[in-house]
Order: C-alpha cells, then structure tokens, then sequence
C-alpha cells in the first residue's frame, strides 16, 4: 500500500501539489490522469525520490519514504520506470535486471567479491533475472545490450528491472508513451499479467483507451490537487472532472486526441520518426 | 592469459639485464592500470590523480626501510600497510570529491595528486624533499632476496596474476555490476537500490590499495624515491595505459602497457624524434580504435560465442 498523506510540494511560489491524500492499495492498478502541469509526474518524482517534499508524508506500508535517500526509497520496497527510458543502455538486458537484485549492504557486497560465499546467491538472482525475462518475452534478448534494442523492447526491459525485485509499489510512468498500437496492447497484457495481490500499482498515462481499459481504479488531478477518484464509469461520467480538462463536456475526446498527438511527439524525439502514424 | 607467467619464467632465465627490467616496468604498469581501471573502466569516474596513491606506497617503503629513521621494516608488512594507507587516503579522498561528476572530479583528483607531489617535496624533515631518500633497503620476502630484475619480474608476475583474479573477481561479481550502473546512469542506479556513494567509496579504495602496492614495489625495485617520480605525466600515463588498451577490460591494462612502455624504448635510436613518434604512434591508435584496442566485452565468454557461432 502506497500512502500520499497530506502531501505539499513547492517550488518557489508554484504549489505543484496542493494537500493531497489518497492510497494506492495493493491488487489493483490505480491509474492517475489529469492534463499536463496536473502534478502527476510530480507526485511520482516525490514518492520516489528525485524531489524532495515540501510537507507530508509519502508512506509504503507504514515506512515513511520523503526523508529516506534515494536508493533507501527502493530498498523499502517502491520501484518505477521513467518517462523517457532509463536503462542502462552499454550493459546486457541481464545485468541490467540484476543491477536492480544487488545485495544492499555494501559490506556484503565486498564480501561476496572476495570470498567463495556468494556464489550461490548469484546464481540464484540471475535465475529470478532469467525468469522475469521470460515472463516478459525478452528471454531471447537476455545478452543483448540493452541499448541495441527496438524501443518498445527497451520500454519492456525496464518494466523487467522494476519488477525483478519484487517490488510492494510499482509507478508506472507513461508505460505507453511512444510505443505503436500493437506494442501498446503487448504492453497492455503484461501490466494485468504483473497484477498481484501484495503489489500496489501507479499508472500515470495519456493514452485514455489504455487507461480506460486496465484501470481499477482512476484518480483525477488538476492544478495539484485531487479532483475526483472512481472506476472507469464514474470519472467518464463526472462532470467535474469533464470541465477540468476543457471547460466542457465531451473533453475527454480531447484528451485522448492531445495524448495521441504528444505520442506521435515523444516518437520523433526519440529518433523513430519511421513509425510516424496521423492520428 | 596462462601463458604470461609462463612467459615470463622463460624470459627470466634468458634475457639479459635490460630487457628485464623494462618488462618489469610493463608488468608494474600493467598492475596499475588494472587498479585504476576499477575506477576509470569500471565506475567511469575519470581519475587524474592516481600517481597519489602510487606516491604513498612509494614512500611507505622508502620511510620504513631505510636510513631515513632507521626503521627497517620487513617487505611484506610494507607492502601491506602502503597499500593500506594509499587505500585509506583514496577513502579521505573519496568522500569529499564523490559527490562529484566528470569533468569536476578530474580536475579535483588531478589536484589531489599534485598536493601529494608537493607534499613529498616540501616535507623536508620527513621525506628529505627534493633530493629524494636515497639507500633504501633490499628487500627480502620469506627469505627470498629481492634485487636482480630478474627477482623483481617473479615477483611482479606473481602480483599481477593476483590482482588480476581480484579485477577478474570485481568485474563478475555484484560489486561490478553495480559500478556498471554507477557509470551507466548514476540517478537510474539510485533508483534501484544501488547505494551510489558507497559503492564509489569501495572502488577508490580497492583502486587505490592496488596503486600502493604498486608503489611499495616501485620503490623497493629502484631503491631510490623523489618527488619526480610522481608527476602529473605519471598519471596521464596510466589513464593512456587503459584507454589504449580498452576501458574496462583488464586484457587492456596488459595490452596497453606492453605499448606504451615498449613504444618509447623502440624508438631509443631516433633520439630527437622519440617523443613525436611516440605521440604519432598514440594518435594513430586512438584514431584507429577510438574505444582502445580491447573492447569492453572482451572475454572467455565472448571468445566463445564468436568461435561457438552464436552458441553459449
């Protein structure tokens, strides 16, 4: 269970995020949606880390993550994938699984390296690797770089990376971004596949009909604060939410076309210009 | 790989004084580069200081065995506590300047080395500044008299097929995959998991016990130490020793010593050429092979996937 409580950030005068509370629990996917300045990546950078917040607390199963460095934050059990792809690109799609499996303790690290101890415990997280991969489809691209791979293919190994450990929070961070219709349902298929009863997870996404379709439950925001919260129905038919976006009902077809059109932006940005596709 | 020491027992027995002892300079580089590959291959963190902890191996020897007290210590503690000390010094080192990037810790190492050089100097009483300590000790190892070159490439043999195994060990294990990620994406490694700052810290030290063993050996092999031997040059040398070679790969260290010791020594005949040759020689590789000549994926199991046709 993922805990926002009473959560501000600040920058300067800007109040990204204004009081926010709601959890995230365990079993479900929840999905966070709002237009762009809402604070939803915001929220993510916070919960895991990469900014610091202003007030409140950010809670994974009762342990308090807004004081705790960084690499503290995913030892405690929150792990996540980055809008624009973060791998480590000159390492095999192995070792970068297994880099998310080193052991904590730096001690235990040197141990390792120079005692015969270890070796077991090596064997076995390249085993929980090899299995993640499989369970992705990327066993074939296991000694790949990572860098060398086809975009979509990258944006699943580091679904892999996020997950290997075993994570109790998953943030997704536009998953979808830049991928093509069918790798977008490809990617559909593995988040509900990953669903499990101990893990909480985030979906933070602009593509409305991926949202739509996979979202247990839906938290809306706007000017970083939390509009509305429901199931898929309920936010399609709250008028609120409809006036947020534009200022009118029907908006969320506007939404949807925009998600498409910045799609089509993140793929040129990406050098993949080849798969160009109108919306 | 198994053949070197091999090699070297042969070449031992027949080659003369001379050759001997540039083979030793290239096994004592070799043992350098391997050390500072840790850092630079490994970690990617550009380390312009190295000579530091070269230094103070050097100078461990030269203060605990000779006239200089008259502390004569046994060579094997020596080469223990220089190694030690040049590893405590890359830790006192470490926690300031990890926390910076690129260009900003080249030029704070680049600095850590001069004040060490300096130091040497200026430390008149201690180090006798300048004019060097002069009659160090022989050193003995289990009864075994340390003075020939030919003495000295045993030893050096032995001590680069250790660290070898040791960098070999790094590399493979844990420990290397998350100096990989450090260098790779510092902020992604973070995020999962990877306690940057302390695994930064472990690989100076190590870098640096592996540059004070150097030293300790050094010193002991020219029975003489200045601060001249410690020069910025001498860290350049060691950085060129491996981006040669090839970053991160510890047949590289091997490789690029054997080329940058060998080169400058070939090159004797043309006495006022020799430098520009030299550098000539550098560009050429460097321009040939931007990545160094060994590529980073070198290895055993490289070689069999390139002879097994693909099969693992």
């Amino acid at each position: 269970m993922l805990t926002f409580d009473h959560v501000t950030k600040q920058f300067g005068a800007l109040k990204a995020i204004d009081d926010v509370s709601f959890k995230v629990k365990p079993g479900i996917i929840t999905a966070v949606i709002g237009p762009n300045g809402a604070g939803k990546s915001t929220l993510v950078n916070m919960a895991a880390g990469s900014y610091g917040v202003s007030s409140g607390r950010i809670l994974v199963d009762g342990v308090e993550l807004q004081r705790l460095p960084k690499h503290r934050i995913a030892h405690a059990g929150l792990a996540r994938t980055y809008q624009n792809i973060r791998l480590f690109d000159g390492m095999s799609v192995v070792k970068n699984l297994e880099v998310a499996l080193v052991p904590p303790k730096v001690g235990r690290l040197v141990a390792d390296t120079f005692g015969l101890t270890g070796r077991a415990a090596a064997e076995e997280r390249r085993a929980r690797c090899h299995a993640v991969l499989e369970r992705l489809g990327l066993a074939a691209h296991a000694e790949q770089q990572a860098g060398s791979l086809a975009y979509g293919q990258q944006k699943l190994v580091e679904l892999a990376r996020a997950v290997v450990a075993g994570p109790r929070v998953l943030l997704l961070d536009e998953p979808a971004a830049g991928l093509n219709h069918g790798e977008t349902e490809l990617l559909k298929q593995h988040i509900l596949a990953l669903r499990a009863p101990d893990l909480a997870m985030v979906l933070i996404e602009h593509d409305m009909k991926l949202i739509m379709s996979i979202s247990d439950t839906i938290v809306v925001m706007n000017r970083g604060q939390v509009l509305a919260q429901g199931n898929a129905a309920e936010i399609r038919a709250n008028t609120e939410v409809q006036e947020a976006y534009l200022g009118q009902p029907g908006a969320i077809r506007d939404i949807e076309a925009a998600a498409r059109g910045r799609r089509n932006r993140v793929r040129i940005r990406e050098g993949e210009g080849l798969t160009w596709h109108q919306p | 790989m198994a053949l070197v020491p091999v090699l070297a027992l042969i070449a031992g027995q027949f080659l003369p004084a001379y050759p001997l002892r540039i083979l030793d300079m290239i096994l004592l580089y070799a043992i350098l580069g391997l050390g500072l590959n840790i850092i630079v291959g490994y970690a990617g963190l550009l380390d312009l200081g190295y000579v530091a902890f070269y230094a103070i191996g050097a100078y461990s020897w030269a203060l605990l065995a000779s006239g200089q007290f008259d502390i004569h210590l046994p060579f094997a503690l020596v080469l223990l506590i220089g190694a030690s000390l040049a590893g405590l010094a890359g830790i006192l080192l470490g926690i300031p300047v990890l926390r910076l990037r690129g260009d900003y810790l080249a030029i704070v190492t680049l600095g850590f080395g001069e004040i060490i050089r300096v130091l040497m100097n200026n430390l008149d009483g201690v180090t006798n500044g300048p004019q060097g300590i002069a009659r160090i000790d022989e050193a003995h190892l289990f009864g075994w008299t340390l003075s020939t070159p030919e003495d000295f490439l045993y030893l050096l043999v032995a001590m680069l097929v250790v660290v070898f195994l040791f960098v070999w060990r790094i590399q493979e294990s844990a420990l290397g995959t998350a100096l990989s990620a450090v260098r790779e994406d510092q902020d992604a490694a973070r995020g999962c998991g990877i306690d940057t700052t302390r695994v930064k810290l472990v690989a100076f030290a190590l870098s640096a016990f592996i540059g004070g063993g150097c030293g300790v050996v050094f010193a002991a092999m020219q029975r003489f130490v200045s601060p001249e031997s410690f020069t910025f040059w001498e860290s350049l040398i060691i950085v060129l020793v491996i981006v040669i070679g090839g970053l991160g790969n510890p047949f590289g260290a091997l490789l690029g010593a054997t080329l940058l010791i060998l080169i400058p020594e070939l090159l004797r005949a043309y006495a006022d050429y020799r430098l520009l040759l030299y550098g000539m020689a550098l560009v050429i590789i460097i321009l040939a092979r931007p990545r160094g000549i060994i590529s980073r994926a070198f290895g055993p199991s490289w070689l069999m996937r390139r002879l097994g046709g693909g099969k693992c």
